[in-house]
């Protein structure tokens, strides 16, 4: 198909712009600014294009770009190449990533040029270069690739947050980023090496990748078990299962770490200190997102151990929860917003591991959208504000910046799961798939358990943020500069007003609270998903789902109504509550009432102290143990030897006197000595 | 096609007798002009004539199989492919050193007489390889020996020089008395000195403990000759003393000359079959094998002087080739082995030139002997510092040259006469020498002048022979496959 040949072009589109931005910004308009949107521009409607191509009837296109190590003909072989693979899942997500960098390119006009910033040409090399790398990364073919981008989104994740890095708080919150999503990662390449080794592939697409292949490795499979596989699990020791579950994990390793998923979140909130439209950028389409993604990407091969999917589920949930606490208790408008990322990205989590494919990639869309909103939205109060973030700072924002209110309120009501935006459909979606497999499955304790997390995440979740809604807009304003807020250009208002729209009507792709009434057919996400590639598709998985995890779906007696109605009554008391403790014209800071609670709470229940004390006083003193090892003894050994051939060097030159009758006797001596040597040897005399 | 004589085939080493006579007759006539020039270009050419026929008899097949090596003057001679190689190996070694020569000894008083005893001595280096009799050997060892010592001492008022030559006469006399001694010895055992009638004799000997004494004393003459262990102390003291040019040749072509007849002697006249009841030679080697490669590059490790380094890098390499005949096992394909040897030394013959030569130019340059005075001299002079930057690490058998291969065949050979110590003793000593072979390369480019040194001028004939010998060094390592075919297809004829 002649539209797949542009494919590759969606992705260099942005490594042009970032190219340009890095060595031409300087003459460029706005500082590659512009150079950066037409790129993005160019990749949404190329993925467009191909969203609607594929959507047409197209079959998913998948195709080798460059094979840079060439494995020899037969025994076990390994090829590595670059390849891009648009199916359903990856054409809807290069459209989300292409559409909300293009929003975050026009809206850092408003945020970085208008507020006469420096050093924007490498800020928007940065923006291309995270844009490329989140674009190949989604369209990537194979594991190893996507491991690759992955990496390189990590890089530019650290070289973006530390834009300012003349501060010490960037640089520091930019090194803690890329530390610890780094340690996750360690675990991830583990894991690429385990599938190498299992599979000899890494491939995702065809009868020959490694999805398929484990598929085929399971008992209980029709199809043979393929020999590489069986041969390696004989070295292993363990049953297909069991080790597909250690794999898996191995590669979840680097899922929580760039999801921030408990107990690797940590460096989100720090990452805060980053530029708003970045934080937007990795909250929403890139960085954060890629995790979710990579497990929905191979969801086959998850989709074969129901202990990872439980513990999948469990951290999800619990993260769900945990991260929503924290949230209930910030200060700061991004800080909430922040909280509310990991929250958000536990749901998803919650999603996949409860069986819920189509859940997690329609609450990963709409979230795409409220999420980039809100932050924009943030990050225009914060243009208001002159860079003031605290919330008790603000208030009474509402009637002097009305569109980035009433984009914000829509944003928020998505978040808080409030029908009928789109967050209520989405974040309802996730929980029922969790249930209804939860009480379907016969190990369903553990969904159950990550439902009930959900559940109460809800009410936290509605409270926080209309906290936040209520603390910034509502009531009287508590300073001058809320007063007297500095007035946002168009281009803060056009990506918030399109943002707006979506995070209010997206839902509507997927309608599943109502689809006794709408029919099946008409969830469009659904059918989407439904009908991939060949053994990378939703159907299939729920085949693989029921077949191999044991999950299956419980009928409810009201179908998907009653869970729908729970969700959202709890969305509403978490709003009302809202209300009632923050909705007066001077709202009073209840929760200084939680005393030790929020204490906790605002330390974030001490997790960074912890992970301090970790690698302060465990992984320092381990490391130091090492080091005196390898000073000592590894490094005393080398030295050992050069200064014994060196020693024995003088001594060989001490030999050499430089005096003839020495050089002679010595000569004679050596000869005699060979001389007795072999006459005793050989027996001469 | 005219046949010619059967005499013709020495014509290499004769038209390196009459270059010799013709400088001397030039220089009768003329003995005052300063003709340098004269006499270098008559030297080159004699040389390079002698090559080209050498080349013609290789490339003809002249005494290689299928037909049989050409024998003359009552088998005292012998010619065949391992002498015509070697002859080869000299030839170009003697070009290098003539050309380089042209310009070290711009202010030189006894022109004609250091052309003359080059060419003399070359004579002799190349008799050797064709000497098929004990006496041949013995006669043409110190044809090549006695020009050598005159060489070595060669600058008249330079005292190191003069020192140098008289300590490497007094060991070269002592050497010679042994391996004389010896040879008689062997005579008193069989009867014979031609190579073969001594191995058909030594097979049924009434005297084996004197065989045995004459064997050994026979491998000191040749270990005297390489630079080996305990016949090596002359060597560092001669190549550091004697001009530069001189040093590369006796380093290179000499110690190649002595090897190839250790090789012929060892296994021509006294092969492991007809001495197994006296003495394992094979053993023997192994052993000096060992100490040579040992005592040379830990030695060479804590020089502080480049030249006497090379000088002991030398005595290290001698070690490394002595794996030709020290992995010369029963079990082993003699001729790969023979001919890693061989290969090595053609090599080796370029590289180790190449670095001598690169210190002649320093010495040009007068800019000192030390590590420290190579300073910063990539600065002033990059393209000789990358010559010798490739001879160095050729030398250490990084791949930048031939050296590499040579290198591993040699490792290669150890490994295929089933001796590991030796495999293990070369990779310990070579990764040793990259230590202080990198030191002078640091030294060129990393390191900053501490003086104000200006280099003066840039000598042609010094920079060419370098170039040729680098241009060598590094076309050695894609074309040392043929190479290595045709050290193999010479050594299979004698073993």
């Amino acid at each position: 198909m002649a539209v797949f040949d542009y494919a590759p072009a969606i992705a260099v589109l942005p490594l042009a712009a970032f190219a340009l931005a890095l060595f031409g910004g300087r003459y460029l308009p706005k500082r590659g600014a512009i150079a950066g949107i037409a790129a993005t521009g160019g990749s949404l409607v190329l993925s467009l294009w191909m969203l609607v191509t594929i959507a047409l009837g197209a079959d998913p296109h998948q195709q080798t770009l460059y094979t840079f190590v060439a494995g020899a003909d037969g025994v076990a072989s390994v090829d590595l190449s670059f390849g891009i693979f648009i199916d359903q899942l990856s054409a809807l997500m290069l459209v989300i990533v292409s559409l909300i960098s293009l929003l975050v390119h026009v809206f850092s006009l408003g945020y970085m040029n208008d507020e006469g910033e420096t050093g924007l040409p490498r800020y928007y090399a940065g923006l291309g270069l995270f844009t490329f790398s989140m674009l190949a990364f989604v369209f990537s073919d194979n594991l190893l690739m996507s491991f690759m981008f992955f990496e390189l989104v990590g890089l530019c994740s650290f070289l973006l947050i530390g834009f300012w890095f003349r501060d010490d708080a960037p640089s520091s919150a930019a090194k803690k980023a890329f530390l610890v999503t780094r340690f996750g990662d360690y675990f991830f390449l583990i894991g690429v090496v385990a599938v190498f080794a299992t599979f000899g592939t890494t491939a995702f697409v065809g009868e020959e990748s490694f999805i398929a292949m484990a598929e085929h490795a399971m008992p209980g499979s029709e199809a043979a078990v393929p020999g590489v596989v069986s041969d390696w699990l004989g070295v292993v020791g363990l049953s297909a299962s069991q080790w597909f579950t250690v794999v898996g994990l191995l590669v979840l390793g680097g899922v929580i770490g760039k999801s921030a998923q408990f107990p690797l979140h940590t460096w989100l909130p720090d990452a805060m200190e980053g530029p708003t439209p970045v934080s937007a950028l990795i909250h929403a389409a890139t960085m954060v997102a890629a995790g979710v993604y990579l497990v929905a990407r191979m969801y086959g091969f998850y989709a074969l151990s129901p202990t990872a999917l439980g513990i999948i589920a469990l951290v999800g949930g619990f993260t769900a929860l945990f991260a929503a606490t924290m949230a209930l208790v910030k200060q700061e408008l991004k800080q909430v917003l922040a909280y509310s990322t990991i929250s958000q990205y536990g749901y998803m989590m919650l999603a996949l591991g409860g069986g819920g494919y189509v859940a997690a990639v329609f609450h990963l869309t709409t979230h795409a959208a409220f999420k980039a909103l809100l932050f924009l939205g943030a990050g225009s109060v914060i243009i208001a504000m002159h860079h003031n973030e605290n919330m008790w700072d603000m208030g009474g924002l509402k009637d002097r910046m009305p569109v980035t209110y009433a984009t914000f309120l829509a944003g928020s009501l998505a978040l808080a799961g409030v029908f009928p935006f789109a967050g209520f459909w989405s974040k309802d979606e996730v929980l029922f798939e969790t249930l209804v497999h939860g009480l379907g499955s016969t190990g369903g304790t553990l969904l159950l358990l990550g439902y009930a997390f959900g559940l109460l995440a809800v009410v936290f979740t509605a409270l926080y943020t209309f906290r936040m809604v209520f603390l910034t807009f509502h009531g009287d304003a508590r300073t001058d500069t809320a007063e007297d807020p500095e007035p946002v250009r168009w281009n803060v208002k056009l990506p918030l007003a399109v943002l707006g729209v979506l995070a209010t009507v997206v839902g509507v792709i997927n309608l599943g609270a109502v689809k006794k009434i709408i029919g099946e057919s008409n969830l469009f996400l659904h059918e989407w998903l439904f009908h991939g590639a060949e053994g990378l598709n939703g159907e299939h998985y729920e085949e693989l789902l029921h077949d191999f995890a044991g999950y299956t779906a419980a009928e409810l007696p009201g179908g998907p109504l009653a869970p729908a109605a729970v969700s959202l009554g709890l969305a509403l008391v978490g709003v009302g509550l809202a209300y009632r403790l923050y909705g007066g014209a001077d709202p009073d800071p209840h929760m200084l009432k939680l005393g030790s609670v929020r204490t906790t709470l605002m330390n974030n229940y001490y997790l960074d102290e912890f992970q301090v004390w970790l690698a302060m006083s465990v992984t320092a003193p381990v490391a130091r143990v090492a080091d005196t090892f390898d000073q000592g003894i590894v490094d005393g050994v080398v030295n050992g030897i050069s200064s014994v051939s060196l020693l024995s060097g003088d001594r060989f030159r001490e030999i050499q006197t430089g005096i003839v009758t020495n050089y002679a006797a010595l000569l004679t001596l050596g000869l005699t000595l060979l001389v007795l040597v072999f006459a005793l040897a050989g027996g001469w005399f | 096609m005219v046949q010619l004589p059967v005499w013709t085939a020495i014509a290499p080493t004769v038209i390196l007798a009459l270059t010799v006579l013709l400088l001397l007759v030039v220089d009768s006539i003329n003995p005052d002009e300063d003709s340098g020039n004269l006499l270098a270009v008559m030297a080159v050419i004699g040389t390079v004539t002698s090559i080209a026929v050498t080349g013609w008899y290789l490339l003809a097949g002249t005494g290689q199989p299928p037909t049989d090596p050409v024998l003359l003057f009552a088998d005292a001679i012998v010619v065949d492919g391992m002498s015509l190689f070697f002859t080869a190996l000299v030839g170009s070694v003697v070009v290098l050193i003539v050309l380089a020569s042209y310009d070290y000894l711009a202010d030189h008083p006894y022109q004609a007489e250091y052309y003359s005893l080059v060419m003399l001595a070359a004579t002799g280096m190349s008799l050797m390889a064709s000497a098929n009799s004990l006496a041949t050997a013995f006669v043409s060892l110190e044809l090549a020996s006695l020009p050598s010592f005159a060489l070595v001492a060669s600058l008249k008022h330079n005292r190191g020089s003069v020192e140098a030559g008289l300590k490497y006469f007094l060991i070269g006399a002592l050497s010679s008395a042994v391996f004389a001694f010896g040879i008689s010895l062997v005579f008193a055992a069989g009867g014979s000195l031609g190579f073969a009638d001594v191995a058909a004799a030594a097979a049924d000997t009434s005297l084996p403990g004197v065989l045995g004494l004459g064997i050994l004393f026979v491998a000191g003459g040749f270990a005297y000759k390489t630079a080996s262990v305990p016949f090596h102390f002359w060597a560092p003291d001669a190549y550091e003393g004697a001009p530069s040019p001189i040093s590369a040749f006796l380093s290179s072509a000499s110690k190649a000359a002595g090897f190839v007849l250790l090789f012929r002697v060892f296994v021509e006249a006294f092969p492991q079959t007809a001495v197994a009841g006296t003495i394992d030679w094979v053993l023997a080697f192994q052993v000096l094998a060992v100490v040579t490669m040992t005592v040379g590059n830990f030695a060479a490790a804590t020089q502080e002087n480049v030249k006497r380094m090379l000088a002991y890098s030398s005595v290290g390499h001698a070690g490394y080739v002595l794996i030709a005949v020290a992995a010369l096992t029963t079990d082993a394909n003699r001729s790969f082995v023979l001919g890693s040897g061989m290969a090595h030394l053609l090599v080796y013959g370029f590289m180790n030139t190449g670095a001598f030569l690169f210190i002649a130019l320093t010495e040009y340059w007068d800019v000192g002997r030390t590590f420290e005075d190579f300073n910063g001299l990539a600065k002033q002079a990059p393209f000789a510092c990358a010559a010798m930057t490739v001879f160095l690490f050729s030398l250490a058998g990084l791949p930048f040259g031939g050296g590499f291969l040579s290198k591993f065949y040699l490792l290669m050979a150890s490994v295929n006469g089933g001796v590991l110590l030796l495999a293990v003793a070369l990779v310990v000593n070579s990764a040793l020498s990259l230590y202080y072979y990198s030191r002078v390369v640091r030294a060129m480019w990393l390191e900053e002048p501490d003086g104000t040194l200006e280099i003066q001028g840039y000598p042609t004939g010094l920079y060419a022979a370098i170039a040729v010998a680098a241009v060598m060094t590094v076309l050695l390592l894609p074309a040392f496959g043929p190479v290595a075919e045709m050290a193999n297809a010479a050594a299979s004829a004698i073993v």
